[in-house]
């Protein structure tokens, strides 16, 4: 038997006694309120590595301070394929102890997808390529599929952006619009296609995967961009600081955790070491600085 | 733009359309036709298509992700039965695909398209007709501006781009169902 897979056997007892090795060494800097909206964020995720597992049990380990409600998926949720074996190495076994707990995950397809995942109950995807859902009343989260974005999935989004009353719009999916990766870099395809939706609605946060570092960019006219694609994989090095990096970490693993607070998004980037290597809070642009920030000068 | 010399030289008043104007149409309407001819193609793949579904175990949302393969596979093997002699060009039919290669290489010349297609370094992947896609290689990321030039696709057929080819595929089944070679240069 699979050593980890005995040990989540005693998911709730790894739970508990994890959360007191890992969190001791990390101090949560977000605010934590009781009627927040919290969630986790794993990029790059699936490839059953040893490493893969690691980062999981800091991510399992930091819901006993933090309780995230869900946890989003960035994309290559399944690098080694799409059989039984490979969903429960690469998915089920790792995050047993939140599945166990009921925390839902919501995928967004990466480019190592098999597309078929969207039928896959534990990815929350409803057999759809894109999707959105409300987490909460006055939040409404977008996934799409950035490996194929035709005009069905455009004209879906400009729907679906155009009918959302809610104060927050936040959208992921696996390739970045923004990037100083070395490797791939900035998507400007995508961004030519995707920023003037985001702009024109009033999109708030988009998070990406795809580069195996993590990189927090400047707000790009009004709009705060974060790439979290190291929760298994890591492109060491890879990450420039250029003209739109705010912080970047490209020297270990590490997962994301988020919390919306009325107009406030706090964030706290968890390394695979268990430190914290970037925290912040960004505030939310009210429609008026949305529009003329939309018009200023990209930095 | 296509452009006549004779009226170049003398427009023909408003009110009087001439006969040359129909001749100007004409390679508009060879290309539509090519179009709707690739339609009628798919349209009758998806027929087929949904003939195979209805037989096949249902591929649908389930917690059991071993269903999904099972469900994948099945398909696969109702589609194969059905179009076994399928082989390539039957749906990227020549003419279809030299029109094709006219939509495309103008779009494949636009920054970072070339880029897009080369990150996802796909490598080598068997193209045969009702073969499957790989489930080990990345789906190579088709680049919009490529999409937005050719003909939309009903739902669950997608084109993919494996390195300058173009493949036709079922991605409920993730098979190939047509190919064309060279599509970009």
């Amino acid at each position: 038997m699979h050593p980890r897979r005995s040990l989540r056997a005693f998911a709730p007892l790894v739970l508990v006694i994890a959360s007191l090795g890992v969190l001791a060494a990390q101090d949560l800097t977000l605010p934590n309120k009781p009627d927040s909206l919290k969630f986790a964020i794993i990029g790059d995720s699936g490839t059953g590595s040893k490493t893969q597992y690691s980062v999981a049990d800091k991510l399992v380990a930091s819901r006993a301070k933090f309780p995230y409600q869900f946890i989003l998926m960035m994309g290559d949720n399944l690098y080694i394929g799409s059989d039984e074996k490979d969903f429960k190495k690469a998915f089920e076994t790792p995050y047993k102890p939140l599945l166990d707990a009921g925390i839902k995950f919501y995928a967004a397809l990466g480019n190592h997808d098999n597309p078929n995942e969207r039928f896959y109950k534990g990815f929350n995807m409803n057999g759809e390529r894109f999707y959105t859902f409300k987490p909460k009343p006055g939040v409404r989260i977008f996934a799409l599929d950035s490996n194929y974005m035709d005009k069905s999935q455009l004209d879906w989004l400009d729907k679906e952006l155009a009918a959302s009353g809610s104060d927050w719009k936040i959208c992921f999916f696996h390739h970045p619009l923004y990037s100083s990766g070395g490797a791939h870099g900035s998507d400007l395809q995508l961004r030519t296609l995707l920023e003037p939706m985001f702009l024109k609605y009033g999109v708030d946060a988009v998070f990406a995967g795809h580069e195996h570092f993590y990189e927090r960019i400047k707000p790009q006219k009004g709009i705060y961009y974060f790439t979290s694609g190291g929760a298994a994989k890591l492109r060491e090095g890879d990450v420039k600081s250029t003209a739109i990096t705010a912080k970047k970490f490209d020297t270990g693993y590490h997962f994301m955790l988020i919390e919306l607070v009325k107009d406030e998004l706090h964030f706290q980037v968890i390394s695979g070491e268990g430190k914290t290597v970037d925290s912040g809070v960004l505030p939310r642009f009210s429609d008026v600085e949305k529009k003329k920030l939309s018009t200023a000068t990209q930095q | 733009m296509l452009q006549n010399p004779a009226h170049a030289a003398q427009a023909p008043p408003a009110t009087k359309p001439q006969a040359p104007v129909e001749k100007q149409q004409a390679p508009v309407d060879k290309n539509a036709a090519l179009i709707g001819d690739f339609k009628a193609r798919v349209e009758q793949y998806v027929e087929l298509r949904k003939k195979a579904d209805d037989t096949a175990p249902p591929l649908k949302e389930t917690k059991h992700a071993g269903k999904i393969k099972d469900a994948q596979q099945a398909l696969v093997e109702r589609i194969g039965a059905a179009r076994s002699d399928a082989k390539p060009g039957d749906i990227l039919t020549p003419e279809i695909a030299a029109h094709f290669r006219r939509l495309l290489h103008p779009e494949s010349k636009e920054p970072g398209t070339k880029a897009i297609m080369q990150e996802d370094k796909v490598g080598t992947v068997p193209f045969k007709i009702n073969g499957p896609y790989p489930d080990t290689k990345p789906l190579a990321t088709a680049p919009p501006n490529l999409l937005e030039a050719l003909p939309p696709l009903p739902k669950d057929i997608d084109y993919r781009f494996v390195g300058r080819h173009l493949i036709l595929r079922d991605s409920r089944a993730n098979m190939i169902i047509d190919y064309m070679l060279n599509a970009i240069p």
